[in-house]
């Protein structure tokens, strides 16, 4: 089993990479939520390019460092979701509300 | 062992016994992966006992029963746990817990199973029942829902740990049309959207046979039949043609074996 990260990998973005799924989801929230209080700018992106594989628990993580960017008054964007992320996303109706 | 991989579920060689009473008998079964498979046949037999066969909640008698690469009744019962976390199952009766609300019927297995935050779990259940078009019942008792709706519940908490394996037993009876609507679109949806293999089993006929890629008959302890729908509806089998075509009488007697009617009514002369 891949290991899943949450990294800054430059200024501003945080880089999800590895298995999202029930396993790695609490780690990754945690290290997600502390790099965007972390972080300076008031822009955050979500790089999901290296994402391997995503259940719902990929996509609750996303909107969790949505509400995170929220609160501290940065803005917040998702970019390179895999395609099976993206058709998961669509099953829940989540298209248009990670991609504000 | 399995070897394979395009099935998600293969019973080799398959029997099951109830005391002396043979239920299955030498049955092989293959489940593509990512394809919904219909299991089908007359009320009482042994649909069900099938699908607890690869749930492994019944042990076989005699036979394999292979998912995922492992053989479920040579696994230890902590590996046969992690197992089943990757099957969801939707209960004929939808089996809700009566004294929890919507909320956290569907949020159950994932406080059982998973170390998730609160804001996680709340984010999934929404999401389960966005779905099944129930997230506005979000915070509704059981006892106030309709039939179709504790049954797309009942769903959302199936899918709620993103099970690969979805298996649905009878999940047609007693709804109304629309309800069956919905829940045909449903399974097709997320069947084909999240890449779960499905399995129906089911006697209705044209409900299954409209999501079906595959349809396996079982009846006397045996597969009756496999194929496509279009193949089962053009069967020579006179057992699987009077099961597809609904024939009261048939292969399948419609009178359960009797004394003589005349000497049960007048007495032997």
């Amino acid at each position: 089993m891949s290991e899943a990260t949450a990294s800054m990998s430059e200024p501003g973005v945080v880089r999800l990479a590895g298995v999202l799924d029930y396993r790695s989801g609490p780690a990754l929230r945690k290290q997600g939520k502390a790099l965007i209080a972390g972080s300076d700018g008031v822009d955050v992106v979500i790089d999901c390019s290296a994402v391997q594989r995503s259940t719902s628990v990929g996509l609750s993580l996303l909107l969790a460092f949505m509400r995170d960017a929220g609160a501290a008054g940065k803005r917040c964007q998702v970019r390179g979701m895999p395609d099976d992320m993206r058709e998961i996303a669509e099953v829940y109706d989540l298209d248009e509300v990670l991609a504000t | 062992m399995s070897v394979d991989s395009a099935c998600a579920v293969e019973l080799k060689g398959v029997s099951f016994k109830r005391g002396s009473r043979s239920i299955f008998n030498n049955v092989d079964i293959r489940i593509p992966r990512g394809k919904v498979t219909g299991i089908m046949g007359p009320s009482g037999c042994g649909k069900t006992t099938l699908l607890r066969l690869m749930g492994a909640q019944l042990r076989p008698s005699s036979g394999e029963v292979w998912v995922a690469g492992q053989n479920l009744p040579t696994l230890s019962r902590s590996d046969l746990f992690d197992a089943r976390k990757q099957m969801g199952v939707l209960f004929q009766s939808g089996a809700l817990f009566t004294d929890l609300d919507v909320f956290e019927n569907v949020a159950f297995p994932l406080r059982v199973h998973t170390q998730l935050p609160d804001e996680m779990i709340r984010d999934i259940v929404l999401m389960k029942l966005q779905a099944v078009g129930l997230r506005g019942a979000i915070d509704l008792m059981p006892d106030e829902l309709s039939g179709g709706m504790k049954r797309r519940v009942a769903l959302a908490r199936a899918i709620a740990l993103d099970p690969q394996i979805l298996m649905y037993d009878e999940p047609f009876v007693g709804q109304d049309p629309i309800a069956m609507g919905v829940l045909v679109r449903l399974i097709r949806l997320l069947n084909d959207a999240l890449g779960i293999t499905s399995i129906v089993v089911s006697h209705d006929l044209a409900e299954t046979a409209s999501i079906a890629d595959y349809i396996y008959v079982v009846g006397d302890g045996q597969v009756l039949g496999q194929g496509t729908p279009d193949e089962l509806m053009g069967s020579d089998n006179p057992r699987i043609r009077q099961f597809m075509k609904g024939d009261p009488d048939g292969p399948v007697p419609f009178h359960f074996p009797a004394p003589d009617y005349r000497a049960d009514l007048l007495g032997a002369r």
